[in-house]
């Protein structure tokens, strides 16, 4: 039996349970227990219905270690009258305690098992950390490489799939439009389009040109070669070579495959959205998403300029004299206010017939060989003066 | 306060009785009726970050509500959303329970609440989530399941393995492993367990004898899909 003082040399911490002990007699969810720690060893308190009995365990009986679901636990375990008994242990104060007090026998499986718990906590963040690092990692990859991705995406998606894509979507926009079917105007159209295309090496598109009657100054390319011409942009061209410009630049979109790019761009956001946030109608809304996409079809600047520069070198190896498309940004920048509507994503006309400018006089000189139509009766054909204002 | 399981088994109900001037906290929307004399609020356990953080991280209520009786004694029907066993369980101060994110009910004002950080694996394969709530203090806690609960008791290093989706409360006394159920990989699949936790005693652990993920995906296929 241990003396009585040995408590007496420690001040009470405190009266209510501060352990759960565990043993073959107790209830599996251990009893709650009283427990303090003297310099010879602790002695531990029971309450059941009132009467107290208690418990004085030598240190040198006690072995150490480390338990509970996140190694937070001192275990303290020796054998008694009744069989094993283990003690778990939480509170810091209790801990710190004990350390300061336990002779150097015990001090070193206590740091033994205080390291156990330290490693335990160090793994776990560890391999939050480095979750943490895959998940920026990805995002981060995500971020920069989005570009790369859908360049990788879009090289992948045959050009069949591409046409198809194209076709559906171009039929259906021209069921509702008035479209020029002959006349002086298409035969203009087709011959600048033959002209180009010729120039395009290993050319894998069929390109199909059509011109729609309105007064918008615009035209537009769809994925797989399908572009539109709208008769307001010839009305307000003042030479064919201004047409040109425009229809190499949409050639152009159409090979550097554009629409499809903005489309998978787009695709991946949604997708993306959609799992991010678990809404798995995200799928369901793609197929509409195709079609909207198709109808308000715009690429951003960077595809703009790029289009632009790669359509100036093809006006210049079909023998057209590039300086059309120039004016025609320039005569467009004077109206930038808002006459002329042409796409918010475009980038300003003055920068643009600036950049083709300087690109232009980095060409060798040209020698431009004119269309066999007169520009002027395709103006009159339209209803436009044989002119167009400057 | 004095609980009370009216109409044990699949659709319970917890009576609780409060005496004038207590009250208790309680899953938002768990409560079913009471007196004129409860006043209810909601009450952001644990602050507004403690709440923001159990809110996005457990995906428990970002609320809890708090159920007092402020105009004289009187009574409180509680229910869980889910068809499921409800257990009371006395905290004695010292008692740790974890307790998965659908689990808890209500519990005594005096019961704490956190929401505690998993370890990576248990929580990427625990079946829990990262995040669970860790419930201790002193007084009543009442948990409840899908399905019925089952307790298992474990004796100091006795072990017992759980399937990872049923599991609902166990002590904080206890620690678990993450393992598969069979030894190869394909078998543990196939098996349709997958993965399972080894747990090992001291201590208690509550498991609900359905598992909710398992029953969501068989009745989606009786969900007609719209669009």
């Amino acid at each position: 039996m241990i003396p009585h003082e040995w408590r007496e040399t420690l001040p009470r911490m405190s009266s209510s349970p501060n352990a759960l002990c565990f043993g073959h007699e107790f209830p599996t969810s251990g009893v709650p227990c009283l427990v303090q720690i003297g310099l010879q060893g602790l002695t531990v308190v029971f309450t059941s219905d009132g009467q107290e009995q208690q418990e004085d365990i030598p240190f040198t009986a006690l072995s150490i270690s480390v338990g509970g679901l996140d190694h937070d636990h001192l275990v303290l375990k020796w054998p008694s009258k009744q069989g094993e008994r283990l003690l778990y242990l939480k509170d810091a104060e209790l801990i710190r305690t004990f350390r300061r007090v336990a002779p150097p026998s015990v001090h070193i499986p206590f740091e033994q098992a205080a390291s156990v718990a330290r490693l335990a906590r160090w793994r776990r963040m560890g391999a939050w950390g480095v979750a943490f690092g895959i998940l920026l990692t990805g995002v981060a990859g995500l971020w920069w490489g989005s570009d790369l991705l859908v360049a990788l995406a879009v090289e992948r998606i045959p050009v069949e799939w591409e046409r198809k894509l194209g076709e559906a979507a171009y039929r259906e926009l021209l069921a509702r439009q008035d479209l020029v079917k002959e006349g002086p105007a298409v035969s203009a159209i087709q011959e600048m389009t033959r002209r180009l295309v010729e120039q395009i090496p290993h050319n894998p598109y069929k390109f199909e040109v059509t011109v729609v009657k309105s007064d918008v100054v615009n035209a537009f390319a769809l994925p797989g070669g399908y572009i539109v011409v709208f008769t307001g942009l010839m009305q307000n061209a003042a030479c064919a070579e201004e047409v040109a410009g425009v229809l190499g630049h949409e050639i152009h979109h159409v090979l550097q495959r554009h629409g499809l790019e903005r489309i998978v761009k787009r695709l991946g956001l949604v997708v993306a959205a959609s799992i991010l946030v678990g809404d798995q109608r995200g799928f369901a809304g793609l197929m509409k998403q195709f079609s909207v996409e198709f109808v308000g079809l715009t690429f951003d600047r960077e595809q703009e300029t790029r289009a632009d520069i790669a359509g100036l070198h093809l006006l210049y190896d079909a023998k057209i004299d590039p300086f059309g498309m120039i004016r025609f940004f320039e005569r467009l920048s004077a109206n930038d206010e808002g006459r002329m509507e042409w796409l918010s994503t475009h980038p300003m006309s003055r920068g643009r017939a600036e950049r083709l400018t300087a690109e232009l006089a980095a060409m060798p000189q040209l020698t431009p060989v004119p269309f066999t139509f007169d520009w002027a009766a395709v103006r009159e054909s339209l209803g436009a003066p044989p002119s167009a204002e400057p | 306060m004095r609980s009370e399981i009216l109409y044990p088994g699949a659709f319970p109900l917890v009576k609780i009785e409060l005496s004038a001037g207590e009250q208790i906290k309680a899953e938002s929307g768990a409560m079913v009726g009471a007196s004129p004399t409860i006043d209810v609020e909601s009450k952001m356990e644990g602050g507004f970050l403690g709440a923001l953080s159990r809110k996005l991280l457990t995906g428990e209520k970002f609320f809890f509500q708090t159920l007092r009786a402020s105009r004289g004694p009187g009574e409180v029907l509680l229910a869980p959303t889910v068809p499921g066993e409800i257990v009371i369980l006395e905290l004695d101060g010292v008692t740790e329970y974890m307790v998965q994110k659908d689990g808890f009910l209500a519990g005594a004002d005096s019961v704490r609440i956190e929401s505690k950080m998993q370890s990576f694996a248990r929580g990427l394969i625990g079946g829990e989530g990262f995040f669970i709530l860790k419930i201790g203090g002193k007084g009543p806690l009442i948990i409840n399941s899908f399905g019925a609960i089952h307790r298992i008791d474990l004796k100091p290093d006795q072990e017992y393995i759980v399937d990872n989706s049923h599991m609902v409360a166990w002590s904080a006394t206890t620690s678990y492993t993450i393992e598969r159920a069979s030894s190869g990989w394909v078998a543990s699949f196939t098996s349709g367990e997958g993965f399972v936790c080894r747990f090992r005693g001291p201590g208690v652990v509550y498991i609900q004898s359905r598992n909710p993920g398992g029953f969501g995906a068989w009745i989606r296929q009786f969900i007609p899909v719209s669009e």
